[in-house]
C-alpha cells in the first residue's frame, strides 16, 4: 500500500508533465483503439459480405476441386453428408451446388457462362442469390409443362445474348460421362448488375443442372452457413475428421488469396501502430528519466537505507506502469463510447473502398474486448521496457556521490 | 565491552596516479563500543565523511578492514551490503534525509517495509519513535512542512525504527542554526543514554562536540588524537 501511494505521489509531484505524458499515452492507445477497430470491422464486414453472399463460412469438396475444378471430381454421397451437416449444433443451414462452364446461345449470339446448378430451396437460406434477383422470379425446382427447367441469368448473359424474361436460353457444355450436354431453359430472372460478380452466371435448378450434366445425385459441392463464423476453422476441423474422403475446407481457405492480403493489411497495420508506439513511449522515457535524475538524491538516500537496485527499478516500473493504467482508464472512457458509435452508425464513405475484392461504402467498426486489449497489452508492455533504463539510472546512483553534492 | 564497529588500517584513496592521489583515510584504526557517544572532529576535507561511509558500508576501502558485530564488510558485495545498512546501520545526513512525497509518519514506515516488519508493529514502532524524537502530532506532515530541525528528529527516529547497532550521523545539526543544532543532539544523546544506542557522528560546531564523550580528531585522513571524556 505505501508503495502504491508512493508511486502515485511521485506521479503527482510534477503534474503538468505527468499529465502531458498520460496524455500522449492516452492519445496513442484511443487511435491504436480506434485504427484496430476500424480495420478488422472493415473486413469483418468484407467477410461477412462474401461468406454470407456465396461462399458460406464452410465448404465441403472432393479431393482439390478447390484449387482443380474437374466436373468428375463429385461428391457421390450427398445425403450420408446431409445427415452428418443435419446433426452438427453449430451449423445454422448448408446448400449444395454443381458447377461447369458453358456456352450459352441464343437467336442473337452466344457467351460462354459459368454454370452453377443451386439448391432451389436451400440456397435460399444459404446465400444471398434470391435477394440478387433484379428483375423476374426466383425458380421453381421442378421443369415447366414442356419439359424444360427455367434459369436464372446473371445481367451481363442478359445483355449479350438479349434475352429477357421468359425466354429461351440455349445451353451446350460437357457432361460427367464426356457426353456432349445440351439444352433448352427458360430465363426467369435476372440477378445482379452489369458489374456485379455474376454477371455471367447461369443459376439452374439443381435437378436441371444434374441430368444437363449426367450427374444425377452427385453435387461438386457443400456451403455451410455457421451461427458464429468464428468457429469456421474448429468446425472445418470436426467436420474433416467425421468426413475423411472429402476435403473440408474453413472460409480462410476457400478465399486463401483475400485472407492472405488481409494477413499482410493487418500487419501493415501493426507496422504502424509499433511506430506510433515507439513515438509515444521516446517521449515517455524521456519524461521518466528526467524524473529520475532529478531525484537523484532521493535513490541515493533509498540505498543508503538498505533498498536493493531491484527494488529501486520496480519502483520506477510501478510508477510508469500507474502512469499507463490511468492513461488508458481515461483511453478507455473516450474509447469506447467511440468504438461503439463507430461500430454502429459508422462512417459514410464519399466514394466506395475496395477491401480485398470487395466495395465497401460505408465503414464500419468492430467492437469486441480484442480491440481494447490489444493495445492495452501493448502499453504495458512498453510501458515496462521503458522504465527499465531509467529505473537501472536511479538503481545505480551510489549513495556517497549523491549523498556529497549537496 | 562489546564492539560494535572496529576499523583496522583502514584506507580509502581517491585518484590514479601518485601526484593526484588524495589519502582521505590513510590506515585509520578505531573501536567503537556499544552505547559510546562519539564525535569525529576536523578540519574540512580531513576525511569524517568518508570514514563514516566506510564504516556504514556506503563505500569499499582502498585496503583495510572495518568489522561491524565481528563480520569484516569492507569485502561484501553490493547486494550483502544493502542488506547490512537495512538491518544494521541507520544513517542521518546532513539534509535531504526524507523522501518528500512521503509524510513524517510513512518516512519512519518505509525502512520497516524494507525490512519486512508486520504493519501492526510498523504503525506501533511510528508512533513510539515520534514520541521519542518529540513529534507526536506531527506524523502527517510532509518534510516540506516540517522545519530543519523537525526533518532531521524524523530522520533520528527513521533510523532507530530499523532497530539498529549503530546510528551514524554526517554534520546533522550543519543546516540547523546553534540552538536547535544543540535540541537536536539532546534528543540523539536522550537516546543514547536511555535506549543504549551507539551515535557517530561528525561536526565543525564546539559546542555540539562538547556534548560527545568521545573525541576523535582527524587531519589528513588520519586519526590524529582520540580521548575519551
Ligand atoms: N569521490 C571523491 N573523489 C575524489 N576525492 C574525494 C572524493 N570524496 C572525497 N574526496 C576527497 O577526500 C578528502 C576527504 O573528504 P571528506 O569529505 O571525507 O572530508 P570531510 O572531513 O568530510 O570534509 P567536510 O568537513 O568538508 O565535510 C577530501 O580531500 C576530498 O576532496
Ligand atoms: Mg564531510
Amino acid at each position: 500500500m505505501l508503495l502504491i501511494k508512493l508511486a502515485f505521489r511521485n506521479i503527482f509531484r510534477q503534474r503538468r508533465r505527468s499529465l502531458l505524458t498520460a496524455l500522449s499515452l492516452t492519445g496513442g492507445y484511443v487511435l491504436s483503439v480506434f485504427s484496430i477497430s476500424m480495420q478488422d470491422g472493415s473486413y469483418a464486414n468484407a467477410i461477412a459480405f462474401f461468406t454470407e453472399d456465396h461462399s458460406g463460412h464452410v465448404q465441403i469438396h472432393k479431393d482439390d476441386y478447390l484449387d482443380r475444378a474437374k466436373i468428375h471430381k463429385t461428391i457421390d454421397n450427398p445425403n450420408a453428408i446431409a445427415t452428418i451437416l443435419d446433426k452438427h449444433p453449430s451449423i445454422a443451414s448448408y446448400t449444395t451446388r454443381v458447377f461447369a462452364p458453358a456456352l450459352s446461345y441464343s437467336d442473337d449470339g452466344n457467351t460462354p457462362v459459368q454454370l452453377i446448378g443451386v439448391d432451389v430451396l436451400r440456397e435460399k437460406q444459404t446465400s444471398r442469390l434470391y435477394q440478387k434477383i433484379t428483375d423476374g422470379n426466383y425458380f421453381a425446382d421442378s421443369p415447366n409443362d414442356d419439359g424444360y427447367f427455367s434459369a436464372m441469368i446473371g445481367a451481363g448473359v442478359a445483355n449479350s445474348l438479349e434475352v429477357g424474361l421468359g425466354d429461351e436460353l440455349i445451353l451446350i457444355s460437357q457432361g460427367a460421362d464426356g457426353s456432349i450436354a445440351n439444352d433448352i431453359f427458360i430465363v426467369s430472372a435476372i440477378v445482379g448488375e452489369n458489374n456485379s460478380p455474376d454477371k455471367n452466371t447461369v443459376f439452374l435448378p439443381l435437378s436441371g443442372a444434374q441430368s444437363f450434366l449426367t450427374m444425377y445425385g452427385k453435387v461438386h459441392q457443400f456451403s455451410i452457413l455457421l451461427t458464429d463464423i468464428s468457429d469456421a476453422r474448429e468446425v472445418a476441423t470436426e467436420l474433416q475428421s467425421s468426413i475423411p474422403s472429402l476435403s473440408v475446407a474453413p472460409w480462410q481457405v476457400v478465399e486463401s488469396s483475400f485472407y492472405k492480403t488481409m494477413q499482410a493489411d493487418r500487419e501493415g497495420n501493426l507496422v504502424m501502430l509499433v511506430i506510433i508506439g515507439i513515438i509515444v513511449f521516446i517521449g515517455v522515457l524521456n519524461t521518466v528519466l528526467m524524473s529520475v535524475l532529478e531525484r537523484s538524491r532521493e535513490f541515493g538516500v533509498l540505498k543508503a537505507m538498505g533498498s536493493r537496485p531491484s527494488k529501486i527499478v520496480s519502483m520506477i516500473t510501478l510508477e510508469v506502469t500507474m502512469l499507463s493504467a490511468m492513461s488508458i482508464v481515461l483511453g478507455l472512457a473516450l474509447a469506447i463510447p467511440l468504438t461503439y458509435w463507430f461500430s454502429t452508425a459508422g462512417i459514410e464513405l464519399p466514394e466506395p473502398v475496395d477491401v480485398g475484392g470487395i466495395k465497401m461504402s460505408r465503414m464500419t467498426g468492430l467492437l469486441t474486448p480484442t480491440v481494447f486489449i490489444i493495445p492495452m497489452i501493448g502499453i504495458f508492455f512498453a510501458a515496462i521496457v521503458v522504465s527499465i533504463f531509467p529505473g537501472l539510472r536511479a538503481a545505480n546512483v551510489t549513495p556517497t556521490a549523491a549523498m556529497r553534492s549537496h | 565491552m562489546t564492539i560494535v564497529i572496529e576499523t583496522k588500517d583502514l584506507c580509502r584513496y581517491f585518484g590514479d596516479s601518485e601526484e593526484t592521489m588524495v589519502k582521505a583515510a590513510d590506515h585509520v584504526n578505531i573501536e567503537i563500543e556499544k552505547g559510546e557517544f562519539t564525535a569525529i572532529i576536523g578540519p574540512s576535507g580531513s576525511g569524517k565523511t568518508t570514514v563514516l561511509h566506510l564504516m556504514g558500508g556506503l563505500d569499499n576501502p582502498t585496503s583495510g578492514e572495518v568489522e561491524l558485530s565481528g563480520k569484516n564488510i569492507a569485502k561484501m558485495s553490493g547486494g550483502e551490503l544493502c542488506d547490512l545498512r537495512r538491518d544494521h546501520i541507520g544513517f542521518i545526513f546532513q539534509s535531504y534525509n526524507l523522501i518528500p512525497v512521503l509524510s513524517a509518519e510513512e518516512n519512519i514506515e518505509y525502512i520497516m517495509l524494507l525490512q519486512g516488519v508486520k504493519t501492526s508493529e510498523r504503525k506501533k514502532r511510528v508512533k513510539e519513535m515520534l514520541a521519542l524524537v518529540g513529534l507526536s502530532g506531527l506524523e502527517n506532515r510532509r518534510p516540506g512542512k516540517l522545519s530543519g530541525g523537525q526533518q532531521q528528529r524524523v530522520a533520528i527516529a527513521r533510523a532507530m525504527a530499523s532497530r539498529p547497532d549503530i546510528i551514524l550521523a554526517d554534520e546533522p545539526t550543519a543546516n540547523l542554526d546553534s540552538k536547535t543544532g544543540i535540541a537536536l543532539l539532546d534528543v540523539m544523546k536522550e537516546l543514547n543514554e536511555a535506549h543504549d544506542m551507539t551515535f557517530v557522528f561528525s561536526t565543525h560546531d564546539e559546542k555540539i562536540m562538547s556534548r560527545a564523550s568521545r573525541l576523535i580528531h582527524m587531519r589528513d585522513g588520519k586519526v590524529e588524537l582520540d580521548e575519551r571524556k
